[in-house]
């Protein structure tokens, strides 16, 4: 970028250029002579201001050809006049001389970078004794106003200069903690930077940060008990007595609007005071924000003093290792060389082994061997003749079709139902009204015979040698045998299909105990 | 009649022996993967965590190497120089991937990786990909022979594998948005970087920089491994014999199978001495069973877990790799050229089963050339320019085919 390009103008301008730090020197050197009163300055005088300023040497023509060029319209720093004071010397006369001032736009300019500056540099502060003061002028304030809610006489002046105190004192504490964090943050982002400086100023920031939560830990809820403690109305009246007092200076006519303009003002930033330390449900308070940073910052600082410390063996950079690295495979004349550094160099390839099989393991063991047997000596692993044949160990072809049974099943079930239809009928067949000797049972067919004999069996079987009669039911439940030994009993007989049973009669009574 | 049936001792045995198959599992987890997280990890990263004291001691004295636990990364930091045909073979076969079945990493993405992690080092604790690249094509530019403009869709790509191992390994993790936005072009994506992963990714004695400096231009292999592993002198018999065993046992849990053929003097001599204890501590550690034998040592797997290359190995690569090794068993060295004509012939016959491309005229090339890596990375083959020949530990594999004697009929 040329000097007095067409793009650059205004006072900012020289910022852009190649000798920016130069110019810098020059317009400080000005302010300088600003702040002593001298307002017109000769290039002589600059000259002699930046050879003690410990900045770069500079020839006296340097110095004047940049106070021209910062005097050029376009940029408008500096004002010129012609210098018509007298010389005693001849170049002096041949010379051309100016003299300088600072412009207005000039001035501000230099001083807005100076505080720009200031910022940068300073790393802020958080300020324990702001708090300090704050509570004391809360606990005033609040006084004031339990004074006025009791009707007591209050001094306006007083309140008007607490009030004012307090605006100042938190202010400060709120740009201060803002620029404290912030520098924390690009501390902890830059901390490559000065690796030495660092670590001593670790310790310290790490003292001064745990002072200060403990401090707005204890202050800060002190703080907030005295802001619940002025009320609404105490806020109102403390906002009326500061807003009239600044109201009285104001023209006749505008007194109404001047008084309602600065209470609105004063409300305002006392809500911006609560709101620092107050937190409600919804939204912490700016205090506990604060906290909450400044204590994420200790954590945050130590971890990347850890990674310092971590900086194993030489104090090469890590960066300069990777880049070496990153030559060494570009140069490496084959792939095989790279995999090789890439295992050497980062560890992080895998462990590689053979396999073993159970069997395998037992034959060796069965084969009992020496610990210097030939590998083609010893038992092998064997692999399956399906994997030989075709690289895989499942089987493969098409899948089986289903089976229709559908068929079969019908012929099942009809067949289930047929007997379950025919035992029903045979139970029915051997129920008996009431107690019947045997003899009368007369002729069974098989299946109700078979059923008639079971039943006659187990209650037999209940009944033993001495009992006289004996209950049993079968094991669906269904029917129930009684049966009841005769005290001379004839002989009686049921014939069947198969074969004639001959026994002692007995009475047999078969009920069903479903439909009784 | 009862007697008192002391509890304690059975108790604290199973508690011990609990506590041994803890740390055998977070060994072996370890030397499969050198780095466990919480995240990615779960249980064996708890193991590897509870049992980081003994574990420490035990890397330590077993192979001199270092364990660094963190709150959510475990980092095992191996150092091996491989000697001798057969480990070197085996350490060339050893690419970087993404994930498994991915090809190796290029020449360009190894490069990549190397000036991704030199711009990470020097990186806030978030970084998008988009100012990556930036910041890597700035880098690039610093370092000579190499030029990045990572304008096309394939050099985005491999910077995207490059982050994708990055991640794997717990350095990124991803925050927001699409890596295959980026590489088509026009996405991007946040990660959160971790700095005390990236701090241990290097696993060296001697710093590369440092190093550099020490050795010419564009050096061999060789000197590069053995400059950044070099060991500091050992001054007394112990320590010798110490390092003898050390360096022993790294290769004993790192490479498939030891051949006494390739080792030095000293160490052959060692190892035959001392061949029992050394293999017995080691397999008490990792689970793994020695193998020795006339020509060799080979710790092997019971599990079939820990190795990343495996034989016998299902699919058409494992299968053309099971027959190539079936022939070189039998017939013993073989040329290269021949290989290739055999392997034509099995792909035409076993083209039921094998992939398609298979068929195709030219892929017995590749075919051949793959079956070799991977018996090369397993140590059973010696791979030259123009021929085969297997080695003993090859003889471990029952590869003749099965005679059917009699058929039975249904």
């Amino acid at each position: 970028m040329s000097e007095g390009d067409a793009t650059a103008y205004g006072p900012f301008a020289y910022l852009s250029t190649p000798n920016a730090a130069l110019y810098r020197r020059v317009m400080r050197a000005l302010l300088a002579e600003k702040e002593r009163f001298t307002v017109h300055v000769r290039p002589e005088q600059v000259y002699a201001a930046l050879r003690a300023d410990g900045g770069e040497a500079v020839t006296e023509e340097a110095v004047g050809e940049a106070m021209e060029r910062l005097a050029q319209p376009a940029w408008g720093n500096l004002l010129a006049f012609p210098d018509s004071s007298r010389v005693t010397a001849l170049e002096d006369f041949y010379r051309r001389r100016m003299l300088y001032q600072l412009s207005r736009p000039g001035e501000a300019a230099e001083r807005a970078l100076a505080q720009y500056d200031a910022a940068l540099g300073t790393r802020g502060a958080l300020q324990s004794v702001a708090l300090a003061d704050i509570v004391t002028l809360l606990t005033a304030l609040r006084d004031a106003a339990v004074a006025d809610r009791r009707g007591d006489e209050t001094d306006a002046a007083v309140i008007h200069q607490e009030l004012r105190s307090l605006r100042d004192r938190f202010a400060e504490l709120a740009e201060n903690a803002v620029a404290f964090m912030g520098s924390i943050q690009r501390t902890i982002d830059l901390y490559g930077a000065d690796v030495e400086a660092f670590l001593a100023y670790k310790e310290q920031l790490v003292d001064y940060l745990e002072r200060f939560i403990s401090d707005l830990l204890t202050r800060g809820a002190a703080i907030a008990e005295l802001l619940e403690e002025i009320t609404d109305k105490d806020v109102w009246f403390l906002a009326t007595t500061a807003a009239e007092r600044e109201a009285s200076d104001a023209a006749p006519g505008e007194t109404e609007d001047a008084l309602a303009r600065a209470r609105q003002t004063w409300l305002r930033q006392w809500s911006g005071l609560t709101d620092w330390f107050v937190s409600t449900p919804t939204r912490g308070s700016e205090a506990k924000l604060l906290r909450a940073r400044a204590r994420g910052a200790i954590p945050q600082l130590l971890a990347v003093v850890r990674t310092l410390h971590e900086k194993a063996g030489g104090r090469t950079d890590r960066t300069q290792d990777f880049l070496t690295l990153a030559r060494w495979f570009a140069d490496l004349p084959r792939d095989e060389d790279r995999h090789r550094l890439w295992r050497s160099a980062f560890g992080l390839t895998s462990a590689r082994h053979l396999t073993v099989t159970a069997e395998t393991e037992d034959a060796w063991v069965a084969a009992d061997l020496g610990n210097a047997v030939p590998w083609e000596e010893a038992p092998p692993i064997e692999i399956s003749p399906q994997l030989r044949k075709t690289g895989s160990y499942e089987r493969r072809g098409r899948a089986a079709a289903v089976v229709d049974r559908t068929q079969a099943k019908r012929q099942l079930s009809e067949q289930a139902a047929r007997e379950s239809a025919e035992t029903a009928e045979a139970r029915r067949r051997i129920l008996t009204a009431g107690p019947r000797p045997l003899s009368e049972f007369g002729e069974l067919d098989p299946r109700a015979f078979r059923l008639f004999l079971g039943l006659l069996g187990d209650a037999l079987a209940a009944m033993g040698p001495e009992a006289t009669t004996s209950q049993v039911h079968t094991s669906d439940g269904e029917l129930t045998v009684t049966l009841m030994r005769q005290p001379e009993p004839a002989l009686a007989r049921i014939t069947t299909v198969d074969g004639v049973l001959s026994g002692p009669d007995h009475l047999v009574d078969i009920a069903s105990a479903v439909d009784g | 009649m009862s007697s008192r049936f002391d509890v304690a001792p059975a108790i604290t045995g199973a508690l011990e022996e609990r506590e041994a198959e803890g740390r055998t599992r977070a060994v072996r987890a370890l030397l499969a993967r050198p780095v466990l997280r919480a995240e990615t990890d779960g249980e064996v990263f708890r193991l590897a965590r509870r049992h980081a004291d003994s574990l420490r001691e035990l890397f330590d004295r077993l192979a001199g190497w270092r364990l660094v636990v963190e709150s959510r990364t475990v980092r095992l930091l191996t150092s091996y120089v491989p000697a001798g045909p057969t480990a070197r073979a085996i350490a060339q076969r050893h690419p970087a991937r993404v994930k498994k079945g991915d090809p190796g990493f290029t020449r360009r993405r190894y490069v990549l990786l190397c000036l991704t992690c030199a711009v990470l080092e020097r990186s806030d604790l978030q970084v998008a990909l988009g100012r990556l690249a930036d910041d890597v094509v700035l880098q690039a530019a610093g370092v000579e022979g190499i030029e990045f403009t990572l304008g096309n869709r394939e050099e985005r790509g491999d910077l995207v594998a490059v982050i994708r191992l990055l991640v794997g390994f717990g350095v990124l993790t991803k925050v927001a948005g699409d890596e295959e936005a980026y590489a088509a072009g026009g996405g991007d994506a946040l990660y959160d970087v971790d700095r005390r992963v990236l701090a241990t990714m290097l696993s060296v004695q001697h710093g590369p920089a440092l190093v550099e400096a020490a050795m010419g231009q564009a050096p061999a292999i060789e000197d590069i491994e053995a400059a950044l592993h070099e060991p500091p002198p050992a001054y007394t018999e112990d320590e010798a014999n110490r390092r003898l065993r050390q360096s022993l046992a790294r290769r004993l849990l790192l490479d498939p199978v030891v051949y006494y053929a390739e080792l030095s003097e000293e160490e052959r001599a060692y190892l035959v001495r001392q061949r029992v204890e050394l293999t017995q501590r080691l397999t008490e550690a990792t689970g793994l069973v020695a193998e020795l034998r006339a020509e060799g040592i080979a710790l092997v797997d019971p599990d079939d877990t820990l190795t990343d290359v495996r034989m016998p190995e299902q699919g058409t690569d494992g299968h053309a790799t099971l027959l190539l090794a079936e022939h070189l068993a039998t017939k013993g060295p073989t040329e290269i050229a021949d290989l290739r004509r055999l392997m034509k012939r099995l792909a035409e016959e076993n083209s039921s089963v094998w992939r398609k491309t298979t068929r195709e005229p030219g892929a017995e090339i590749a075919l051949v050339s793959e079956a070799l890596d991977r018996l090369a990375a397993l140590g059973l083959v010696r791979v030259t320019a123009e021929t085969a020949e297997p080695l003993p530990a090859l003889r471990r594999f029952a590869v003749a085919t099965p005679t059917i004697s009699e058929r039975r009929s249904r």
